[in-house]
């Protein structure tokens, strides 16, 4: 009784099976053709700003170069709504950047920012230098208390800065103020470092001018 | 529209981002470049967010919660006066805003500058408390600056950061205060032919900004609109200022310019606006602008001088303390200009690799059309250069058909390839086999993008052997680096000239060899006469189409100087009489600026550069201009009302500091309701406080952006799915194969 009903049931699912097979394997099709179209451009997205990242450093290292020459801002493409303002150099990490002026909130997607509310790269207070942790500061968890840091500025000056320390703050609550008598210099990312969504921690570097 | 980038931290981010991405995905993949224009309908939204490079107008900005964007605000009225003296305009702005709200704001005053121009007063008035900008050393600016801060005063720094854009910062705008900013300009103007032009910038309302990448432009369904473009070549015809009729009402802009064009005037028009002309006398009228000026678009006035008032030398003066400064504006004798010189032309082509596409052929056709232009009794050779060079002749060769067929043929097969070394081509081009001969005018003609790192090598070596030659820069392309191309052309007593485009070719070659053929006026200089201090220094040459600026200062106010050049090869002479000189503000400031351009241009003849920047230094503080080496730093002057009282407009004159003249921008109040319906949709986007800060508080300190591009994330989602989706695919393959 049991293995006729089993033969049955075998039965009527192999027959209606004919059609809903067809189905299933176009949506099957389909689920994958989705997938591998938005994960390619995912992929696609993601490379880009990273690939457009490390183009505008190069296009920024000759605008930064006319700017020392003439003492000018220059932009490194015409459309450009900022301009380099400093170069920042690792020694200790074989590393540097053009540091851009942070003009229309735009800068960092082509280098590190100078945040425009704190002290001029190189001048007395703070000045604050900003950057993607998967673009251009990505290597900034690697410095050490006592690396030292170059800062030059336009008119051809290198400030020289010692790592004092880091601290990890609320974006909105930084404690950092861009006062001083002596030139300190405090370099930003997003905190963790491995982080995959947005978060509102930041990484500070924190690094004193060299007497 | 651009993709709104803020949106990315919503919830509604992710799914934005998707979209995004597989639209950029889908462009860049089927290569199917729908190039399309941008949606040109700017949004008539009341208010919307805009950063300081969208603003075609004096603007005050409100610093909102998005960093890097502010909220524009209300502009009551706005006041323009110009005194125009010859050559030169000197602009006074007037602009009265207001913040609606009845929060704290802090905000940034922003005004593009016409080109050649420099601020060098800026006064403002936020609430009770008048400040002013005054120009000190720019270390020691900074310095008043920081300690003004500490010590809680208002104060504002403005530094030489941008060429072409002045902002300044304003912090604490109490809660419905008004702010008045006073700005001055001087701007030197340049003659085409026999018109004058001058432009105000009144446009109002953000542009559309775009950048050049893969752009989502449109949401159409079922057919995304993707723009891959740089969309910046034809900037202007996709962003057609807002008509905000709003602003029409709110925004009166009275208009004023007093003209002494030191030369007898023909036309006088202003295009766009309409306008009361009162002409004095023949050299000299006033135009007020009639009615309400539209400000939706900028105001122009164009000015053209009677025909026989040319050959003529005019002089200005101002005098301050026991100086005074002369302006002497030259235009070149009518009848000279047919007289042409043999010549012997070379041609530099820069055929490196940013040269590829576009540029190199209209590099190619320019130099083309120079060798046919070139006449028997010439001279020529041509020079290519990247990483390597190659002159075509050994020296210069006479301009017949077989010399002429060889360049052609040569410059013909061009190709953009390689680096760009120009300072061998330029040493080959100023190499000079005969510095004596005076027969034929030696020109060379640099065509290049100017896209080259060793700038000060360059231009002092033209400073040390230019020699009887004249550099003529041709700039290519796009963008080409004209800061140095322009800095060339006027060391090497030449000119500059830009090609954008191949359809533009034509015309600006055919400018530039009625130049190169007919130079008006050479060996310009100040003969004997009285002492005097001149500047440009040296004169530079007289081109077709161009007037002589020289500015002078000395103690005199008579006696006659003589000016002496070369007309072709005849001698030309002619004496000024100081005495004859009309009044002209702001003729000190000219003679300063000169001086400072000439002082840096020293730079490159192997001046000591302590010395530049000292003897630069002592012209900008002087003369109160902003510089390479001076800021204008704003300290509170006189808080001259007591504290706690509110401002009314009808107060305001009697207690303004002296010499300040801020009234035209009070009078009847219009548009108050307007502006309340426009600002209520945006109000929680204003970065707002509910008191003022002050300086010595740090408060949460500096608040800092958002430091993740979002590509991990994107790249793991990314690989994930790829991977899901082939596994899927495998998987599936391996079981319909089994059965």
């Amino acid at each position: 009784m049991l293995s006729v009903l089993g033969a049955r049931a075998t039965d009527l699912l192999l027959r209606g099976g004919e059609e809903a097979r067809a189905s299933r394997r176009l949506a099957v099709i389909a689920a994958a053709i989705v997938l591998i179209v938005v994960g390619a451009a995912f992929t696609t997205d993601a490379l880009y700003i990273r690939a457009k990242a490390a183009l505008a450093q190069v296009l920024l290292e000759r605008a930064w170069a006319t700017t020392l020459a003439t003492g000018q801002p220059t932009k490194a493409w015409s459309w450009a709504d900022t301009w380099p303002v400093a170069r920042l150099t690792f020694p200790s990490l074989d590393r540097s950047a053009i540091v851009l002026e942070e003009a229309g909130g735009e800068a960092l997607a082509f280098g590190p920012a100078h945040v425009a509310a704190s002290a001029g790269p190189g001048a007395s207070g703070t000045t604050v230098i900003a950057a993607h942790r998967d673009t251009h500061f990505a290597f900034i968890k690697d410095l050490k208390p006592g690396d030292e840091i170059d800062v030059a500025t336009p008119e051809g000056r290198t400030v020289r800065y010692r790592m004092t320390g880091s601290a990890i703050v609320h974006a909105q609550a930084s404690g950092i103020s861009a006062g001083g008598k002596t030139p300190r210099l405090a370099l930003v990312t997003c905190y963790p470092f491995d982080g995959l969504t947005r978060g509102p921690m930041r990484y500070v570097v924190f690094a004193d001018a060299l007497p | 529209m651009k993709p709104n980038p803020n949106l990315s931290g919503t919830p509604l981010g992710l799914p934005l981002a998707v979209l995004r991405a597989s639209l950029i995905a889908a462009a860049v993949t089927l290569t199917a470049f729908a190039v399309t224009k941008a949606d040109p309908t700017p949004t008539l939204e009341p208010a919307v967010l805009v950063t300081p490079d969208d603003m075609g107008t004096g603007a005050l900005l409100f610093k909102s919660t998005e960093g890097g964007k502010y909220l524009e605000a209300p502009r009551l009225k706005t006041d323009v006066s110009i005194a125009v003296t010859g050559p030169t305009a000197r602009t006074v702005i007037t602009q009265r805003f207001e913040n609606p709200t009845d929060k704290w704001v802090e905000g940034v005053y922003v005004y593009p500058l016409p080109q050649n121009s420099a601020v060098d007063t800026l006064k403002m008035q936020v609430g009770d408390r008048f400040l002013e900008g005054e120009v000190k050393e720019r270390v020691e600016a900074r310095r008043i600056y920081e300690k003004a801060a500490r010590e809680g005063f208002k104060a504002t720094l403005i530094e030489q950061q941008r060429p072409n854009i002045f902002t300044n910062a304003v912090a604490n705008i109490g809660p419905h205060e008004t702010i008045v900013v006073q700005i001055e300009y001087q701007e030197a103007m340049r003659l085409d032919g026999d018109k004058f032009s001058l432009r105000v910038p009144l446009v109002v309302g953000p542009r559309y900004n775009p950048r050049p990448n893969v752009a989502l432009v449109g949401y159409d369904v079922g057919a995304p609109i993707v723009a891959v473009s740089d969309p910046v070549s034809d900037r202007d015809a996709i962003t057609p200022p807002v008509i905000h009729p709003k602003y029409g009402k709110i925004n009166p802009v009275s208009l004023r310019v007093a003209l002494k064009s030191g030369v007898a005037l023909a036309a006088i028009e202003s295009p766009y606006h309409p306008v009361k002309v009162d002409r004095i006398d023949p050299k000299t009228a006033n135009v007020t602008v009639d009615g309400p000026v539209p400000a939706d678009r900028d105001f122009v006035l164009n000015w053209t001088l009677a025909p026989n008032a040319l050959p003529q030398a005019t002089l200005f003066r101002e005098t301050i303390g026991g100086d005074s400064y002369y302006l002497a504006m030259i235009v070149p004798p009518a009848g000279a200009k047919k007289t042409r010189q043999p010549r012997e032309a070379i041609f530099v082509i820069d055929n490196s690799g940013s040269m590829a596409g576009e540029s190199i052929r209209q590099a190619k056709a320019a130099l083309l059309m120079a060798l046919k232009e070139l006449k028997p009794g010439d001279k020529f050779n041509v020079v290519r250069f990247d990483n390597t060079l190659e002159v075509l002749f050994n020296g210069a060769v006479p301009a017949d058909d077989e010399h002429l067929g060889v360049a052609v043929r040569f410059v013909a097969g061009l190709d953009a390839n390689g680096g760009t070394e120009i300072f061998p081509a330029l040493q080959a081009a100023l190499a000079d086999s005969t510095p004596n001969d005076t027969s034929r005018l030696r020109q060379v003609i640099f065509l290049t993008d100017g896209a080259v790192g060793n700038e000060d090598q360059v231009l002092a070596e033209i400073g040390r052997s230019l020699g009887r030659s004249r550099l003529f820069t041709v700039g290519i392309g796009s963008a080409p680096n004209s800061f140095l191309m322009e800095h060339i052309a006027s060391l090497g007593r030449g000119t500059f000239t830009h090609i954008g485009s191949e359809t533009e070719v034509d015309a600006r070659m055919t400018e530039l060899f009625n130049k190169l053929e007919s130079p008006v006026m050479t060996d310009l200089r100040v003969a004997d006469g009285v002492k005097l201090e001149t500047w440009p220094n040296p004169i530079p040459d007289l081109y077709e189409g161009e007037p002589v600026v020289l500015t002078a200062a000395t103690p005199a106010q008579s006696g006659r100087v003589r000016i002496e050049g070369s007309l072709g090869k005849t001698p030309w002479s002619t004496s000024l009489d100081l005495a004859t000189a009309v009044e002209g503000k702001g003729v000190s400031k000219l003679w300063a600026r000169s001086k400072i351009s000439s002082i840096e241009a020293l730079r490159y003849r192997g001046a000591n550069e302590g010395d530049v920047d000292a003897e630069i230094l002592k012209v900008a503080l002087a003369h109160h201009l902003v510089s390479r080496l001076t800021s204008l730093v704003a300290v509170d002057v006189t808080p001259s009302r007591p504290t706690g009282e509110t401002m009314t407009s009808h107060d305001m004159p009697t207690n303004l500091p002296h010499g300040w003249n801020f009234e035209k921008v009070f009078g009847p109040e219009i548009g108050r309701p307007l502006i309340k319906a426009s600002y209520e949709p945006m109000m929680q986007k204003l970065a707002m406080n509910e008191e003022p800060a002050t300086a010595t508080k740090d408060g949460d300190g500096i608040a800092l952006p958002q430091t993740d591009a979002g590509t991990d994330l994107a790249l793991v989602i990314g690989i994930l799915m790829l991977a899901s989706g082939t596994l899927l695919l495998l998987a599936f393959r391996a079981r319909t194969a089994r059965s």
